[in-house]
């Protein structure tokens, strides 16, 4: 029991820092003042045994004078007794006693329950060197104070008295002394350990606790942790420099975990380049394999679809071949769209020349059909967020189309501007893509046969083409869809049967261009 | 018809080149075939053509590659490419390089038959 006592103490002195603090603070306190107490008690012990001893003196000094008297009046011992007996009621008084010069007892008077006095050696000594003696003694009633005053005895010779007086009233009064030093010190020292308690309770255990708390929560990884700072001392100062440490960390920690989600983002997306990149070898490799033997297939079974009668028996063997030949080919084609068009690098990027390019190509082919081509493209048109080579696929389609379906003597125009150039009477339009922000739009005009609006609405699916009418090569419609789309921009196809078709499509601006203003068409080519 | 037209196709596969031949032939076109590069160039050594239908790929130099001299040697003659579908970079080389058409295989024998009227066609129109 009582060890398991210590061994909570010791632990709290190992672990505990305040218990720690105020043990060693009341130690100090309780040595510094215990000795200050102890000699400040020792000397008023020995002030109080002087102030005894002088008073002492001073009576018997007082009895002597009064004894000396007395006996040159011839007092008989027994009036002298009388007479020690009115003093010996002084409080404290044990006894007096009056020695003649040979060290008899005159007279003597003792108080109730104190033995008599005897000539002793003090007495002695006091008689032969006539000088006053003290001294104490220790009786089985108390410690007393012995004092032998020498005084002239009738007839020249030398007589004493003595006077015996108990210290008891001393030591009461020394030993209260003692006990209220106790107490007011005891008291002082409960103050001064609950004033500690709570002084460090306050400012440091609990500021303290916070800190570890903290600490621990951040070790487990809650780095959002802060610890409040009200205070501009040490351990506000150690707060601040925690909280600051903490915010470090977490700065750090969100960097690497930015960083780590960077690099496997990246790691993700050079995984997918990797696997459309084969994927896409692959189906290149087997579309351009199987394109042959499907190509001798199908152009078989369309020699026998223009020989074999509709009402033949065999007929519908022919048919299935023909269904089952395109069902392959849009399996090559579903196969390819899903990994043919790499993303394009967009960047700030002039237009003109783009479908510059594009029309200088084709100005030979335009002249030898005979359709003229017109870039009516103004200078200073804004640049737009674009991939050169993807852009250049997109017109160059267009233009291609626009000029498959213009007859000879007919016109193909590049426009730029908001509005679209066909009448709107009679006009029909499809809007693949949206685009966000402010755009260019650039206009490719034909004036061809134009497109019904149910020709339209097929227009943009992939390779559909208006080719098995006669008319018109082009790789369709769909990859210019996708290119423009990649480029958040939007394709618009309009068309007024009899007029032509007007193809606008519209790109986002580079960051900084400003939108086009006023048609200023600067005209090239012919 | 006034006058028979020529048409060389060269193409490595037997049963491809049969098939055109056939087809065209059908059609009323004076047909030669030539199953490579070096083949094509011994045809046109011999004799002139309209159009040359080629493959683009082919043992030996492409059909890509043999474009830009056939262009040079025979300049009256069009030129209709073929290629595995979805090939878009040899479409955007071909036109830059001269080709009249191109055919993505398979392709429909309309297709053919619209795509080779047009390159004829439009060498009509060039002819002063």
């Amino acid at each position: 029991m009582r060890g398991q006592w210590m061994r909570a103490i010791g632990d709290r002195l190992r672990h505990n820092l305040t218990t720690r603090l105020i043990l060693l603070s009341a130690l100090a306190l309780m040595v510094i003042t215990g000795i200050n107490d102890y000699t400040r008690l020792v000397s008023e012990r020995e002030h109080l045994i002087m102030q005894t001893r002088e008073d002492e003196r001073i009576f018997a000094e007082t009895l002597a004078l009064a004894a000396r008297y007395n006996l040159r009046r011839g007092r008989t011992t027994e009036e002298l007794e009388g007479l020690l007996e009115e003093i010996v009621a002084r409080p404290g008084l044990v006894a007096v006693t009056i020695y003649d010069p040979d060290a008899g007892i005159v007279a003597h008077t003792l108080a109730p329950g104190s033995e008599p006095a005897a000539p002793d050696e003090l007495v002695r000594r006091s008689l032969h060197q006539r000088e006053a003696v003290s001294a104490m003694a220790d009786r089985p009633s108390g410690r007393i104070l012995r004092y032998v005053q020498p005084f002239r005895w009738p007839g020249g010779r030398t007589g004493a008295i003595e006077v015996q007086q108990t210290l008891g009233a001393m030591e009461r009064q020394f030993r209260r002394a003692v006990r209220t030093t106790i107490v007011s010190r005891l008291l002082v020292l409960a103050l001064f350990v609950l004033s500690i308690v709570i002084l460090t309770r306050w400012s440091i255990a609990r500021p303290i606790r916070a800190l570890v708390a903290a600490a621990r929560a951040i070790g487990r990884g809650d780095l959002g942790q802060r610890i409040p700072v009200p205070r501009q001392d040490e351990i506000g100062e150690l707060a601040v420099e925690f909280n600051r440490m903490a915010e470090n960390l977490q700065t750090a920690n969100a960097e690497l975990v930015r960083q780590a989600e960077e690099r496997l983002r990246l790691e993700q997306e050079v995984q997918q380049a990797q696997k459309l990149a084969t994927v896409g070898m692959l189906a290149a490799e087997v579309a351009h394999e199987i394109g042959t033997p499907l190509n001798v297939i199908s152009g078989r079974a369309e020699v026998l679809d223009r020989i074999v009668p509709r009402d033949h028996p065999e007929r519908r063997n022919l048919d299935v071949i023909l269904g089952q030949t395109e069902r392959i080919k849009g399996i090559i084609r579903a196969l390819l769209d899903y990994t043919r068009p790499r993303r394009p690098a967009l960047r700030p990027e002039p237009i003109l020349p783009i479908v510059g390019r594009v029309a200088s190509l084709l100005m030979e082919r335009s002249r030898r059909r005979g359709v003229r081509l017109h870039l009516e493209l103004p200078i200073g048109l804004p640049s737009v967020m674009g991939d050169p080579e993807h852009l250049q696929q997109v017109f160059l389609n267009l233009i291609l189309n626009a000029m498959d379906v213009t007859e000879k003597g007919g016109t193909v125009r590049i426009t730029a501007g908001p509005d679209p150039a066909l009448p709107s009477e009679g006009r029909a339009g499809i809007l693949r893509g949206k685009a966000d922000g402010p755009t260019l739009a650039v206009h490719v005009i034909d004036t061809g046969a134009g497109l019904t609006a149910e020709e339209l609405s097929r227009v943009f699916e992939p390779f559909f083409s208006t080719k098995t009418t006669g008319k018109g090569t082009g790789l369709g419609l769909g990859i210019s869809e996708e290119i423009v789309r990649a480029h958040r921009g939007e394709i618009e196809m309009l068309s007024v049967p009899g007029k032509g078709t007007e193809v606008i499509v519209r790109i986002p601006l580079a960051d900084g261009a400003s939108a086009p203003t006023g048609p200023e068409a600067a005209e090239h080519g012919r | 018809m006034a006058k028979q037209r020529s048409i060389l196709v060269v193409d490595d596969d037997a049963e491809m080149r049969a098939l055109l031949l056939d087809v065209l032939r059908n059609e009323g076109y004076d047909v030669v075939e030539a199953r490579d590069g070096t083949e094509a160039v011994l045809a046109l050594r011999t004799r002139a053509f309209d159009l040359i239908l080629m493959d683009k790929n082919m043992p030996g130099p492409s059909g890509l590659d043999l474009l830009p001299g056939f262009r040079r040697v025979c300049p009256a003659s069009q030129i209709i490419l073929m290629t595995a579908f979805g090939d878009v970079p040899s479409y955007m080389e071909a036109v830059e390089k001269g080709a009249a058409e191109y055919l993505f295989k398979p392709f429909r024998m309309e297709e053919l038959r619209a795509a080779i009227a047009k390159a004829l066609h439009l060498d009509a129109q060039s002819r002063p």
